[in-house]
């Protein structure tokens, strides 16, 4: 098979078409807050609500089927993106606080499932996803929420870029630091519960975090940092997609699309870091050698 | 000695491990990092299943990998190790799940690494837990000192004339251990509640250090015990039995010291 037909032929087919448009308002979406996740330094809260997310999920899903698994995914993380803000702000908070209340969650959502029949088949979908068998109507679920994300963030782009850099300023400017973390909280909470039944559970955070921080690898421009991100993550994720399709078709190797989207990512963070090491290091090393000669 | 009781020795001896250890963790503020390393323990055990290898074997040397990907991420600029933690994190999941896709005839199932099942442990499981035990006690006794010094006052340690990397080295090697020898009883996933909860609990209520390197590991042989326990009286998995009766001896020690308010504060 040629280039051109491993980067198109796949997508022709209806369920690849789908995953390919989820795949690009996800794209959109994490890469704008994954680029505010970076800055914040909100990682390890991100991993947080992905493990808070998924009690919602399993109940919804053990109760609903697939309709079910969106309306308690999304419960459950808008009340723990609430929760996160208030620990947050509160004195008790450290990240061994976070873990262990979120792992709790997470064991929570595992007792639901272990619940059902074909356990271990179910759990597998729920934490890796399923990105080859979305419906049609959960493509449209996908967009709107995702716009609803995007809205949020790029309203207040300016503000949070602000309280990113400058907290103290940003307090002493009059601004209002809850409504705002509130506000990416809920965002980043958003792309988890989209992202879920997508790449599933325990890929997420490689969608949210992978694009920011290879961005902050590529250009040190602000406002770059923004669409660099979404397109790195657009481009990975179709590579991705085709790269799972093409072995499943031409090597008979039945792999994960969630996975093989997340290794993209990765292997394409590590060749930005390459680079970015490279570069630093012939940069670091011209002014010594035009001394020495 | 039948499989529950093997399961209640291996409870008792993997949770006071995970608690020693996680006052480690807690203390000198390692739980994103310590998470990163349970979860990236999850494709070497896979990739040890598909080659027929020891599971522990190919999570140590996977989490050995995984530490030098992670110092070197932490040492370009603009990234971190919280960016260092989340990316190997998330890479160790996608691996571990294509590996186990391209070996579908895996004889082992693989949610047991996700979820633990410490109903199956081995004899070896548990000897090799209680050696890493026996190491982490041996260090606690002879260089506690030093090691609450660095995690305290880490200028006030280089200025006294200690060097700072062996004691860090220490303290990862340690860690690594403990995630490696935990993951057979509660998993990939849960097994930073089991690390991370009872050390917190005891920092919560201890108001000397000493205190919570002897409370922790009592919490986490409890949690252990009390899950695996509560796993065949309500008859659901016990790694998540394990994780949730450890998150809720926090919850209480939060609770009690709210509570508690003649209790001086502890800073840290």
């Amino acid at each position: 098979m040629d280039l051109l037909g491993f980067l198109f032929d796949g997508f022709s087919l209806p369920f690849m078409a789908r995953a390919a448009a989820v795949l690009a308002a996800l794209s959109l979406v994490a890469g704008v807050v994954g680029v505010l996740v970076n800055l914040r330094g909100l990682e390890f809260i991100s991993d947080g609500l992905t493990h808070a997310v998924f009690p919602g999920i399993a109940v919804g899903f053990v109760w609903g089927g697939r309709e079910g698994l969106f309306l308690g995914a999304m419960v459950a993380a808008l009340v723990a993106a609430a929760a996160l803000t208030l620990i947050a702000r509160s004195a008790v908070p450290t990240d061994a606080a976070i873990a262990v209340v979120f792992t709790a969650m997470f064991s929570i959502g595992i007792i639901v499932v272990s619940r059902e029949t074909n356990y271990a088949g179910q759990l597998q979908q729920l934490l890796f996803g399923r990105l080859l068998t979305i419906s049609p109507a959960e493509v449209v679920q996908t967009i709107v929420i995702c716009g609803v994300a995007l809205l949020a963030v790029t309203l207040t782009a300016k503000e949070q870029v602000f309280r990113a850099f400058d907290n103290t300023g940003f307090d002493a400017a009059g601004y209002r630091p809850l409504l705002l973390d509130l506000l990416l909280n809920g965002a980043i909470a958003l792309v988890v519960v989209t992202a879920s039944s997508a790449v599933g559970t325990l890929l997420v955070l490689g969608l949210l975090i992978v694009p920011g921080a290879v961005a902050r690898l590529v250009t040190q421009r602000l406002w770059l940092l923004f669409p660099v991100a979404a397109v790195f993550s657009g481009v990975a994720a179709w590579l991705g997609l085709a790269f799972g399709f093409a072995a499943s078709v031409d090597l008979g190797i039945d792999l994960p699309s969630g996975a093989t989207v997340v290794l993209t990512l990765v292997s394409g963070y590590f060749v930005a870091l390459l680079a970015r090491l490279a570069v630093d290091r012939v940069r670091a090393g011209r002014p010594r050698s035009e001394v020495a000669s | 000695m039948g499989f529950f009781e093997q399961a209640l020795l291996a409870a008792v001896v993997i949770g006071a491990l995970s608690g020693l250890v996680g006052a480690l963790v807690v203390l000198r503020r390692r739980t994103f990092f310590a998470q990163a390393l349970t979860h990236a323990t999850f494709p070497g055990a896979v990739g040890a299943a598909v080659l027929g290898l020891s599971i522990p074997l190919g999570a140590a040397v996977a989490s050995v990998a995984i530490v030098g990907i992670m110092a070197l991420i932490g040492r370009v600029g603009r990234q971190g190790s919280q960016v260092a933690s989340g990316i190997v994190l998330t890479a160790g999941f996608a691996l571990g799940v294509l590996v186990q896709a391209l070996n579908p005839t895996l004889p082992v199932q693989v949610d047991s690494f996700l979820v633990g099942s410490i109903l199956t442990v081995t004899n070896g499981d548990v000897l090799l837990a209680a050696g890493v035990l026996v190491v982490a006690v041996s260090v606690v006794v002879f260089l506690g000192k030093e090691i609450l010094f660095s995690t305290f006052d880490v200028d006030g340690f280089r200025a006294a004339g200690y060097r700072e990397w062996p004691i860090e080295l220490l303290s990862l090697a340690l860690i690594t251990a403990t995630v490696v020898t935990a993951m057979p009883a509660v998993g990939a996933i849960l097994a930073i509640a089991l690390i991370a909860a009872p050390a917190a609990a005891a920092r919560l209520l201890a108001s000397r250090a000493t205190q919570i390197v002897v409370a922790a590991p009592l919490i986490g042989s409890a949690s252990g015990v009390i899950g695996v326990l509560l796993s065949r009286a309500l008859d659901v998995p016990a790694g998540p039995a394990i994780a949730l009766t450890a998150a809720t001896f926090f919850l209480l020690a939060l609770g009690m010291r709210r509570f508690g308010a003649s209790r001086i504060r502890l800073r840290a």
